[in-house]
């Protein structure tokens, strides 16, 4: 569990709060998304839970990040480790190897688990992520796509019971962006990880997360269930971050008092209230 | 403005992969004043055509002419004054101590008249709402590709080419540049070549699109042509725009829906109906 | 293609322990520094060609000899020129070019320097660097804080490599004339790349070191490496062979 309570951050020689009174508790096996304009205090959030704030980026602290009960502060990031892995935006820089199977390797060997444990976690997350046959394979030879479930392979390999990942699909094609969410989807489902993932992509956050969160200038201006955030299209217009399409649509119908129903998030659902509205 | 004339390229041995497309007896023209995005999934070779267009990569065989001149009979510096070229990653070029060092940096070093630099770059400054005394590389990721942009217009090109030029831009950003370029493409009849996968933003500002596969053109039309077909689309592994894939679903309904606007008020009419 | 890259392959080279094809890469060098005779010199040359060839890296160990012997030219000229031992043997005038002990001791050392190089730029081919390192922190105890910077630095060549090229294309596409044909030029204008170049580096670095201890880098000790490394008894034959080679390098 995670509990963020009254957090300010501010990095070493910038004068603005990155972070600005930040109160936040995420609960084992949500899958949550985090959007909101550069420069929100995204990825300073995403550091403060994997103890790189205030650990390896210093600067002025306040409130309290908490990870099942431990306090970043107190503890190392080492520790922290044990309970969040995090994938970075530069996936090419978070690299330490140059051949998959050492990539992954890497943290269970740095843990010291058995010499079985280690091959047993090795195999699993090769299956779990379906990248087996990328396994002798030089890491600088792989696709985007790829190279991102190499990043996220190395990080489950340490079973940490949360994920969190900066726009991991960033440089992504739409078909590699919707592999991606899917994997997410189903550690999330399926192996109850915590998932907190950070992404401009509205229409994808809307469609696989339960739970969305809206930063604005290191606040969080919006939080509650990514269902509903088609019914807070104004607080998107008034940032300045795009909606999906049919969400506007949606609301534009609305507008005119030609539908009363939910809002649509994707096209099928845009196809129902379509046809609704239509009478067909 | 831009034509390929049979092209084909590979990269040497060590360098192909996934990441390095061959392009195959490839040919089409852009007119000058069009607005083209070339589109296609990772590795299909948009990176690779896109700088076949500014001499960059020199054909193995057929001719790439830009304004009429074969790129490999001029150097690529003189394409440069007539091509201008938006990297995704703007770090790459921005190399100057301030941003005002760094939008001068283009023109200078092609020989422009100094004082014409200096107006050109106070000009850019004020237009792209930069400062110049900023320290360019510790700026936002939208601000460096802010930077970047203002840095090739002030060369005043003829074409420019856009490398997914909002990426790792926020909504905000994207839009801002985005509107730069459509105002010169209207005003001044900047041809502009786009790279992108981002079928919304195809969608919103291209009035032609190319649909690349595997180094192949598989498609090309006018944007609302190619967007409704599904085929084309499905070839190159990306899906159309929401609103005329919903429009599509309704076969013939929605014949000429693109846009959110004109959704609303076809509805609307059917409602009434 | 870069002439360090590992060559993916089975054969019986490759599947020495690293540490053997080290001391072995070492150990072969050291019998062409002992040897004093120019034709054990070449014959120790066209073996090293012959063993490549066993791994299927003929090619690779001809286009690295032909490479390396550049260099010996370049050492063959300046022993030729300032080695005066001997009798005279090219004479210009009142001045003498070159004498027999320059010709004999300019042939040895171009030669020796291809012999000495040739054995540990082939064990690139056949070793990953992250098994040697992997291997050297196993078997020998070597700390792995440097196993991994040595690792590391060689993994950023190729990486940094691209980038430079990248950002040359940058400033290429802005106009700036790398195309020029006066080297002077040239030079002063690839300096400013090196500012990105910096910049990139340093993130690139950070980043990687963030990553490395968010995995726990600090609590690695020796024990922790998965792949054991064992030696076997091909390891123990190549080393004999090895010694022998010293031997007859000596004695010939």
């Amino acid at each position: 569990m995670i509990e963020i309570k009254d957090f300010s951050f501010c990095y070493k020689g910038s004068d603005t709060k990155a972070i600005d009174g930040l109160n936040l508790t995420i609960q084992q096996g949500e899958f949550v998304g985090i959007t909101g304009n550069s420069g929100a205090g995204k990825s300073t959030l995403t550091y403060a839970l994997s103890g790189i704030v205030p650990h390896h980026f210093t600067g002025d602290f306040y409130g309290a990040v908490k990870i099942n009960g431990l306090d970043t502060v107190e503890v190392s990031i080492e520790k922290l480790a044990e309970y969040v892995g995090e994938v970075f935006q530069d996936i090419d820089s978070q690299m330490v190897s140059s051949v998959v199977e050492d990539e992954i390797l890497f943290g269970l060997e740095n843990f010291g688990l058995s010499h079985d444990e280690i091959g047993q976690r090795l195999e699993q997350v090769l299956t779990m992520l379906k990248i087996s046959d990328l396994r002798h394979r030089q890491i600088s030879s792989l696709s985007g796509g790829q190279k991102q479930k190499v990043a996220i392979a190395a990080i489950l390999a340490m079973e940490p019971e949360i994920i969190v990942l900066d726009e991991p699909t960033g440089e992504l094609d739409p078909e590699s962006t919707v592999m991606i969410f899917e994997i997410l989807q189903k550690l999330n489902r399926e192996y109850g990880k915590t998932v907190i993932i950070v992404e401009q992509k509205i229409m994808m956050l809307s469609q696989y997360t339960d739970r969305m969160i809206v930063m604005e200038e290191g606040k969080a201006v919006y939080d509650g269930p990514s269902k509903e955030i088609v019914e807070h299209v104004d607080l998107f217009d008034t940032l300045g971050i795009s909606v999906p399409r049919v969400v506007r649509l949606g609301v534009t119908l609305r507008e005119e008092g030609l539908y009363q129903g939910a809002i649509p998030t994707d096209v099928d659902g845009a196809e129902v209230m379509v046809k609704e509205v239509l009478g067909c | 403005m831009l034509k390929f004339d049979h092209v084909t390229f590979s990269y040497p041995d060590e360098d192909r992969d996934a990441k390095h497309a061959t392009i195959k007896d490839l040919s089409f023209e852009i007119k000058k004043g069009e607005f083209v995005a070339l589109i296609g999934s990772n590795g299909a070779g948009k990176s690779t055509i896109s700088r076949l267009a500014n001499g960059l990569l020199l054909p193995d065989s057929g001719h790439v002419f830009v304004d009429g001149e074969d790129t490999t009979k001029v150097r690529t510096s003189a394409i440069a004054k007539k091509v201008g070229f938006l990297f995704q990653n703007p770090d790459r070029q921005i190399c100057q101590n301030t941003v005002e060092e760094e939008i001068a940096f283009g023109p200078k070093v092609q020989g422009v008249d100094p004082e014409e630099v200096k107006k050109r770059t106070a000009e850019a400054l004020e237009t792209f709402e930069l400062k110049g005394d900023w320290f360019p590389f510790n700026r936002s990721r939208g601000e460096r590709q802010r930077i970047a942009l203002a840095s090739v217009l002030v060369c005043q090109p003829q074409m420019v080419i856009l490398d997914e030029p909002t990426t790792g831009l926020d909504y905000k950003e994207c839009i801002r540049i985005m509107d730069y370029i459509t105002r010169l493409n209207k005003e001044q009849g900047l041809t502009v070549l786009m790279v992108s996968h981002d079928m919304e933003l195809v969608q919103e500002y291209a009035s032609r699109v190319m649909v690349l596969t595997d180094g192949r053109l598989v498609g090309e039309g006018p944007t609302n042509t190619i967007m409704k077909n599904m085929e084309i689309l499905k070839q190159a592994h990306v899906l159309p725009a929401q609103i005329p894939m919903l429009a599509m679903r309704f076969g013939d309904r929605f014949a000429d829906v693109y846009t959110v606007e004109e959704m609303t008020e076809a509805i609307r009419g059917g409602v009434q109906k | 293609m870069n002439l360090l890259d590992y060559v993916p392959g089975d054969s019986f080279l490759h599947k020495l322990n690293p540490v053997t094809k080290l001391a072995a890469a070492f150990l072969y060098g050291i019998a062409c520094i002992l040897s004093n005779n120019v034709l054990m010199e070449a014959a120790l040359i066209v073996l090293m060609i012959l063993i490549s060839s066993l791994a299927g890296l003929q090619k690779r160990a001809l286009h690295l000899t032909k490479n390396l012997f550049v260099l010996g030219f370049i050492m063959f000229v300046l022993q030729l020129l300032f080695v005066r031992d001997g009798d005279p043997l090219f004479v210009i005038g009142a001045f003498c070019v070159f004498t027999t002990g320059g010709l004999s001791s300019a042939l040895l050392m171009s030669f020796r320097i291809v012999a000495t190089m040739l054995p540990l730029m082939l064990l690139f081919a056949i070793t990953q660097m992250n098994d040697l390192c992997g291997a050297l922190v196993k078997r020998l105890h070597v700390p792995y804080r440097y196993a991994f910077i040595v690792t590391t630095a060689f993994r950023f060549v190729p990486l940094f490599t691209t980038e430079f090229h990248d950002i040359e294309d940058a400033q290429k596409a802005r106009g700036v004339e790398y195309d020029t044909k006066n080297i002077f030029k040239k030079i002063g204008l690839i300096v400013p790349l090196f500012v990105p170049l910096l910049i990139s580096s340093l993130k690139k670095v950070d980043s990687g070191a963030m990553s490395a201890q968010l995995r726990g880098f600090h609590l690695r000790t020796v024990s922790s490496g998965y792949h054991e490394y064992p030696f076997h008894a091909n390891d123990a034959v190549c080393l004999v062979c090895m010694a022998l080679l010293i031997f007859v390098a000596v004695i010939l």
